[in-house]
């Protein structure tokens, strides 16, 4: 006979959240614990561009749609280190903990899918907005910019990161190598980022450049951040986020349905 | 607590890639038992235990836990089961205590209970030494107490583990079979999956016979030796026997030379009957031996081919 006693603990009444809490605490401790290679290595980056092409190099170009070279430039490096932040945070965890098997506890767990992806993608933006912040200050501290709009900033950062963090999560799925995670980044994000105008205004670009960045989902990435940092962008704002907002949700669907179908995590 | 059988599970089929894992198996598991999968590697006992648990999507079949379809209520039936696996799958970046802590979290406990609950498990299992160390330091042995503690962090009331013992020393062996069987003791319904005949003697109240995706057979392991095989009484007498006495026929008798090989069930009990049957025959004792059939024995005559080492493994 059964013992009545041993039993788990009951099912609250209601939404229980420990359970997601716990896997999203793992996740954010995981980048807290290693800040030395996950906060600090973006922040100094974006110092370094600050201070080489805004103070040297931007001192000798003119201003740009009215800003200060160094201004102009911010926007594109602080989205920068958010791209990549959130991208490699969940595809690091994610990749690891499948390949070492211990994604097992998570999958046996009584977490739904759902809490699952959440906790992944919510550790991955968090990583993505603090990164976020630290260069927002140091931004502030180096040019004397804050943002135009601090509300749109903040949501423009978390779908930018959301959309970012389900990509790394897709990668970390299908990889089958270090390689093919890093893969996104060396020959997507990155090209895409550097020719999305972090540098420069599309206005400054001849055609058939200055057309072609417009099918590049990064310029739209990097000038709804713009426009919510400076007031203003190359695009308007409302069809910026028209485009990435649904994006962002999307990815995040599309990455609960890879777990729920168990995509490379159950046989 | 539902009631019911613990584990249920009804014409499961599995296929991986052309390759048949399981073809139909049934069985079921009484809650508050002890039971056994025995079979060789590749036979499908780590399939049906990856259903149970989550890790494997079954193709066809029920598989219930406490009356719970598995996949339809996958996160009530995740909360009744305890799973170590037969790996070492283990975050290698994080203290153990973390490791048990976050994973009682996954099941609903509080921080504080989590953190409660690691301390303790690390304690019972000899770990507290090496709480604050990740698992690079621990030997095979504690690693594989660790994923049994990582298996009762939530006090399951049913857990499952797929060859607990594989790869530990004798005297680990021996101490993780009475923490298994003081579980079970006290309530928890125990599935094991093992290759090894002495384990699954030793603990099982029942067994399934497990081959090529298949349960062969079911039933204890006392049961399945009296009704699958026969032991074996060897009588040497004091000179050459020609001829066996006809009692002596339903004994299946082989004789070489002055030995008498006898195979039957049961042969302690059927011993005095054989030794009566020769004396009265005028036949003198010069030696008797006796070996009992065991699940090895079973084994082999329901499958053809001993547990070890069907494919070169274990």
């Amino acid at each position: 006979m059964a013992n009545p006693e041993l039993t788990t603990p009951p099912l609250r009444r209601g939404y229980d959240p420990t359970g997601l809490l716990a896997h999203y605490r793992r996740e954010c401790h995981r980048f807290f614990r290693l800040w030395r290679q996950t906060l600090f290595p973006p922040v100094l980056t974006a110092t370094l561009y600050i201070l080489v092409f805004g103070k040297s190099l931007g001192s000798q170009i003119r201003e740009v749609d009215g800003f200060p070279y160094i201004q102009y430039i911010f926007p594109g490096l602080l989205i920068m280190g958010v791209i990549n932040n959130a991208y490699a945070n969940v595809a690091t965890s994610l990749y690891v903990a499948r390949t070492e098997l211990f994604i097992q506890d998570l999958l046996t767990s009584p977490l739904s899918y759902f809490e699952m992806v959440l906790a992944y993608i919510g550790g991955s933006v968090t990583r993505g907005l603090t990164v976020a912040m630290m260069t927002a200050v140091v931004g502030f501290l180096l040019t004397g910019t804050l943002p135009a709009h601090p509300f749109l900033f903040l949501i423009t950062i978390f779908c930018v990161a959301l959309l970012f963090a389900s990509l790394g999560t897709i990668a970390a799925l299908w990889a089958t190598s270090w390689d093919n995670v890093n893969m996104f980044v060396h020959f997507i994000i990155t090209p895409l980022t550097f020719l999305g105008g972090v540098f420069y205004s599309i206005n400054m670009l001849p055609e058939p450049f200055r057309t072609a960045s417009q099918f590049n989902p990064i310029f739209y990435v990097i000038n709804a951040v713009r426009y919510s940092i400076l007031g203003k962008s190359d695009v308007s704002y409302g069809l910026a986020m028209a485009l990435l907002a649904p994006l962002a949700f999307a990815g995040f669907a599309f990455c609960v349905h890879l777990f729920r179908i168990g995509y490379r995590i159950q046989s | 607590m539902p009631d019911g059988p613990a584990i249920e599970i009804e014409d499961l089929r599995k296929r991986y890639r052309g390759l048949e894992a399981l073809e139909g198996i049934s069985l079921r598991v009484e809650q508050g038992e002890f039971f056994g999968l025995l079979g060789p590697n590749g036979a499908g006992k780590s399939t049906t235990l990856g259903i149970l648990t989550g890790l494997v999507r079954r193709d066809s079949g029920r598989a219930d836990v406490l009356g719970l379809d598995v996949e339809k209520h996958y996160r009530t039936v995740r909360r009744y089961i305890g799973l170590a696996t037969q790996e070492f799958n283990f975050d290698r970046f994080l203290p153990i205590e973390d490791l048990l802590t976050y994973q009682g979290g996954y099941f609903g406990l509080s921080r504080s209970r989590a953190r409660g609950r690691a301390r303790e498990l690390l304690d019972l299992f000899g770990l507290t030494e090496k709480r604050r160390e990740t698992i690079r330091s621990l030997s095979g042995g504690m690693k594989r107490r660790l994923l049994i503690a990582k298996a009762l962090v939530h006090e399951p009331p049913i857990i499952i583990l797929d060859e607990p013992t594989a790869g530990v020393d004798v005297e680990l062996r021996h101490m993780l079979w009475s923490m298994l069987e003081d579980l079970n003791r006290k309530g928890t319904t125990v599935l094991l999956t093992t290759h090894y005949i002495e384990e699954a003697e030793a603990l099982c109240k029942r067994v399934s016979i497990i081959d090529h995706g298949r349960i062969v057979t079911t039933g204890s392991p006392a049961e399945l030796i009296a009704r699958e095989t026969a032991g074996t009484i060897e009588i040497t007498l004091d000179g050459p026997l020609t001829s066996v006495p006809p009692e002596l026929a339903s004994f299946g008798p082989e004789i070489d030379g002055a030995r008498l090989s006898l195979q039957v069930r049961e042969p302690s009990r059927r011993l005095g009957e054989a030794l009566a049957v020769l004396q009265r025959n005028g036949q003198l004792i010069h030696d008797v031996r006796m070996r009992e059939a065991n699940l090895e024995d079973v084994f082999i005559h329901l499958t053809g081919h001993p547990i070890e080492g069907r494919d070169g493994q274990s």
